[in-house]
Formats: structure tokens, sequence, C-alpha cells
């Protein structure tokens, strides 16, 4: 055991609350303002309000499609995640046992040349396809975070892949199993904890991703998600900021209740995707 | 030793792979490709007919003065919150790691950026400091607070820095933090017996385990420091003047806003371009001083 020094121990809680003060004091001006009127925060910007004040939030919902939006953020991430759950684990599998052969061998590469690809560096000719093929609507979105998401599952799966036994799949095929059986019930299973990994990581990206909504959706009132939403609210708060944080706290709510039941799986999920890719 | 294949679970395999080939093709090579011919003509990305006009475009990438601006700022940038992230995630990782109370309290914490959209986090920023930070500045009479930041071409630099820092930090500190559980404790206690001092204990002994997780740190922030869009999106919008605008908000503004199709394409390659030839030095760099494995 190590000796602990008092002082420095002080000193060491003191900073991390300092740290922990300049992260929460964001939030806690989103929610304090969110909750008073007009005056009350032009007395006084940092305290408490005086009383439960909700008419903020009620006009905020009057003017937008708050729920609609959130049932857009939630349907697109949730289809993304199961395409990508559909179509990555197959791919990957595929690949790692046929690794030998050319065909194989090139899609590969191009997959995991294609991380090195920033996503500005194909955006114009991406939209501009979309566009022509009619695609700038709710599927086209989908279709791109299923491409976006492919490339780095693939790196990742294949690497994973490649660490599992030969011999559990060989036994499987004795018993008479089809390619596709075995994937199926031998090695899919396998997969659970990486599929939970890619779940947070893009799970994460996708619901709070901005620019590609921005491209895709813009023209689509109704399609919008809440990124999207609260890019757009800038317009109708320039007077009233009580109203725009009102919408900041609706906006980052659903991810903060999230947060607040899945923390450990959200950070052990983030921190395996990162080492592993 | 593997089996060989029948025809018929070869034909299995390569099925396996055609949803995803055809996705990728489709909507990513494509598109690649469609790009750089688009950045050999004068596409205004809306007319019926446009001119192929060689490396006219790339020629141009050279004398244009907003491109030069860009590049500089998202460099300049970049350079910053690598530096501020990588020394702040360690220090934060380091007293995280430290025998503290609360501890899972202060890691959901310093954490808890990481899960709000980026341009959430600058259009809120972009709030506190028009309303919040001048009254900061009243109550304690501190001149430069006073003043709009957001108004002063230098200023915003930093303002939109220490946003970025404020989000971006927290990935890396968890990564560090993970890499500080792979540094054996025998070795920790065996350097406390040999007499070690905190500072050497740290740079004999854990900053070696650490060596993968900095390697990491440092591609993730590089590049999310160059391809910054989001955050000055939500804030400045690249304004006052051209103070912020990094080289995504150019790509934007030329391709959509300016209708210099062509011109934004070439831009959008050497973009391609700049985050090549830094991943290859980094990836070499890195590969050379790799000690430990996670």
């Amino acid at each position: 055991m190590r000796q602990r020094n008092p002082t420095g121990d002080i000193l060491l809680h003191l900073l991390l609350t300092a740290g922990a003060v300049t992260i929460l004091i964001p939030l806690y001006i989103t929610i304090v303002t969110a909750l008073k009127t007009p005056s009350e925060s032009a007395a006084s910007f940092f305290a408490l309000p005086g009383s439960l004040y909700l008419d903020n939030f009620a006009a905020v919902l009057g003017k937008s499609h708050y729920f609609r939006f959130f049932l857009n953020s939630i349907t697109i991430t949730a289809v993304s995640l199961l395409g990508e759950i559909l179509l990555v684990p197959l791919f990957s599998y595929a690949v790692v046992r046929n690794m030998d052969r050319f065909y194989f061998k090139v899609i590969f590469m191009l997959t995991v040349f294609g991380i090195f690809v920033p996503f500005q560096v194909v955006m114009l000719p991406t939209i501009k396809l979309f566009s022509r093929m009619g695609l700038l609507s709710f599927p086209g979105l989908i279709l791109l975070y299923l491409t976006y998401t492919f490339k780095k599952g693939a790196f990742l799966f294949v690497g994973y892949l490649r660490s599992i036994p030969l011999e559990l799949e060989e036994s499987a095929y004795m018993d008479g199993c089809s390619v596709f059986k075995t994937y199926l019930f031998i090695i899919f299973p396998l997969l659970k904890p990486m599929i939970a990994t890619m779940i947070v990581i893009d799970g994460l990206w996708i619901w709070n991703d901005f620019l590609l909504p921005l491209l895709v959706l813009n023209k689509n009132h109704l399609q919008w998600t809440l990124p999207l939403f609260q890019f757009q609210f800038k317009n109708q708060y320039t007077f009233d900021f009580n109203l725009a944080f009102a919408s900041f706290l609706l906006s980052m709510a659903p991810m903060i209740i999230l947060y607040i039941f899945m923390q450990k799986y959200i950070i052990s999920g983030i921190t395996k995707g990162a080492i592993k890719g | 030793m593997a089996r060989r294949k029948t025809p018929a679970e070869r034909l299995t395999y390569t099925t396996f792979t055609l949803p995803a080939v055809v996705l990728y093709g489709l909507f990513f090579m494509v598109p690649l490709l469609l790009g750089i011919y688009y950045s050999m003509t004068d596409w205004n990305g809306i007319s019926q007919s446009y001119d192929f006009i060689d490396l006219e475009n790339y020629r141009n990438l050279f004398s244009d003065n907003r491109v030069l601006n860009s590049f500089a700022f998202s460099l300049r940038y970049a350079l910053y919150l690598v530096l501020i992230i990588n020394v702040l995630a360690l220090i934060i990782g380091l007293m995280l790691n430290a025998n503290i109370r609360a501890k899972n309290l202060f890691r959901a914490i310093y954490f808890f950026p990481a899960i709000i959209s980026l341009v959430v986090v600058g259009l809120v920023f972009d709030q506190i400091f028009y309303h919040a930070v001048p009254r900061i500045g009243d109550l304690f009479s501190i001149a430069f607070l006073q003043r709009n930041l957001m108004g002063n071409p230098e200023a915003v630099f930093w303002v939109v820095l220490f946003v970025s820092v404020w989000r971006e930090c927290a990935v890396p500190t968890v990564l560090i933090l993970a890499g500080l559980q792979t540094v054996p404790s025998e070795l920790i206690e065996a350097s406390i017996l040999d007499g070690a001092g905190s500072f050497m204990q740290f740079r004999k002994i854990v900053f070696p385990f650490l060596i993968p997780v900095f390697s990491m740190n440092l591609v993730l922030t590089v590049k999310s420091g160059i391809m910054v869009f989001d955050i000055i999106k939500g804030m400045t919008g690249g304004g006052p003047g051209t103070a912020t605008e990094s080289i995504g908000i150019l790509i934007y503004k030329k391709g959509f806003e300016e209708m210099r199709f062509g011109f934004a394409s070439a831009l959008s390659l050497s973009l391609f371009l700049l985050i090549a030839v830094i991943s290859i030095l980094q990836i070499t760099v890195l590969r050379t001083k790799e000690a430990g494995q996670l």
C-alpha cells in the first residue's frame, strides 16, 4: 500500500471537482434558463428559477413537430443499426474464410482504403448522385449510414473473426451444416460482444450526426432528425433565448436519460471499439 | 487444416458479400470516382453542360486566398486541439485513476460531453458566449469577457477551440484510463521498493504502456481537428468574415452555396491528400515507437 498524502489528496479532489464543474456548467445554464421567464433571466442569468415555469417547453413543442423529429431520429438510428447487424458480420465472415482468394482480398482492401477517405471528400458527388436518384430522403439517409458504418465495422469484425478458431465450425460442417447454418448458429452467437460495441458506437454517431441529415433531409421538413431540428430552430429564437435553451434541453434529454441508465455500457462500448479499431 | 471448399460453398460465401459490395460500390466508390471527374470540370452543380478544364481547379487552389486561409485555420486548429486534448486527457486520466472518492461519478461526468451532438454543443455554447459570458465579465469586471468574443476574429478562434476541447476530451480521457489499467501492479510495487519517485515511475513504467493509447488518441484528434465542421456550423458558420472558415466549412459553402461545384471537388480531394499524408506519417512514426500492446 502507498502512504497517502493528505494535502495532495485534497488538491486532487479540488482539481477534479473544478473540472467537473466546468463540464456541468453549460448543462446547469441550459436547465435553469429553460425553466425561467425572460424577465427572471434578465434579473439573474445564473440563479435558480423562482418557480417551475414550463411555458418555454410548451412554446417549443407548439412551434415544432418535436415528437415527430424524435421519432424520426429513433427510426433512422434503429433501422440503420439493424441493417448493419445483418450486413457487416456476414460480409466479414465470408472475407475471413476466403482471404486466399483474389476477389475477397480485393474487396477487403478497398473497404479498408475507404476508412482513410473522410466523408467530406465524397460529400459533394454523393449528394448530387442521391439527388438524381431521388434518394434525398429517409431511405437514402439510411443507405448512407449503412455504407459508412460498413467500412469501419468490416475492419473491426474481420480483425475479431480472425481470432476465432476454425475447429468450431469444422465440426459443424462434419455434422452436415451448410455454410449459412454454420454462420447463423455457430459464428453469429460468438459475435454478440462485438455487435454490442458496434451498436453503442454507431448508434451514438447516427443519433447525434448533423451533417448528413442537413445534406439529405433539409428540404423535407417533416423528415428532420433532432440535431437538424435544433439547427433549424435557431431562426425562431433569435430574440428569445429562454426558448433556445428549452429546445436544447429537449434535444439533449433522450440521450441524457439513456446515459444515466446505461452509462457503464456506453463508456465501455466506446472504449472497446476504439481500442480494437 | 482448412477443408477444401466445394463450388456451392464458394458461391454461398460470395453471396454473403454481395449486399455490402453493391452498397459500397454504388454509394462510396462511384461518388469517389465522380468526384475526381468533377474536380476537373467547371461545373456549377446545376447546369446541364460544363467543360472539362483539366487541372485548372487544382492550380487555382493555390492562389485562392480563402482556400489558403481555410488550410491555415484547420491546421492551426488541429495543432492546438491535439496538444491541449492529449495533455488534458493524460492529466485527467491519471487523476481519475488515482485512489479517489466517487470515482464512478467523476468518470461519468467527464465522459458526459461525448454523448451530446456536436452541433447542439455548438449552439448551446453560442448562446452561452452571447448571453452568459459577458455577464460573467460584468460580474467580475473582466474587460475582455465583457466584449462580444464571438465578433472578434482572433478571440473567436480560441472560443471555438475551447468548445471543441470541452466536447472532445472525453473519449481520449477514458482511453487513457483504459490504458492505465494495462500497467501491471507488480511493476509499480517493484518500482516503489526500488525507491523510484512519482515522475520517474511514470516515465519509466507507466508511460510505455500508454504509447498505444496515445497513438490512437493522436489519430482521433488530428482527424477531428482537420475536418472540424459541426461545432463551427453551430457557433459561427465560419464567421466573423472568414475567421473560422475551416476546410470543411469552405467545401460546403463553395459546393452548395456559391455554386462552384468543380472547384469545391478539387478542394475536397486536396483535403483527402492532406489526411492521407498525415495518416501515413502517423502510422510510420508510431509503428517504430510502439512498445506495448493493448
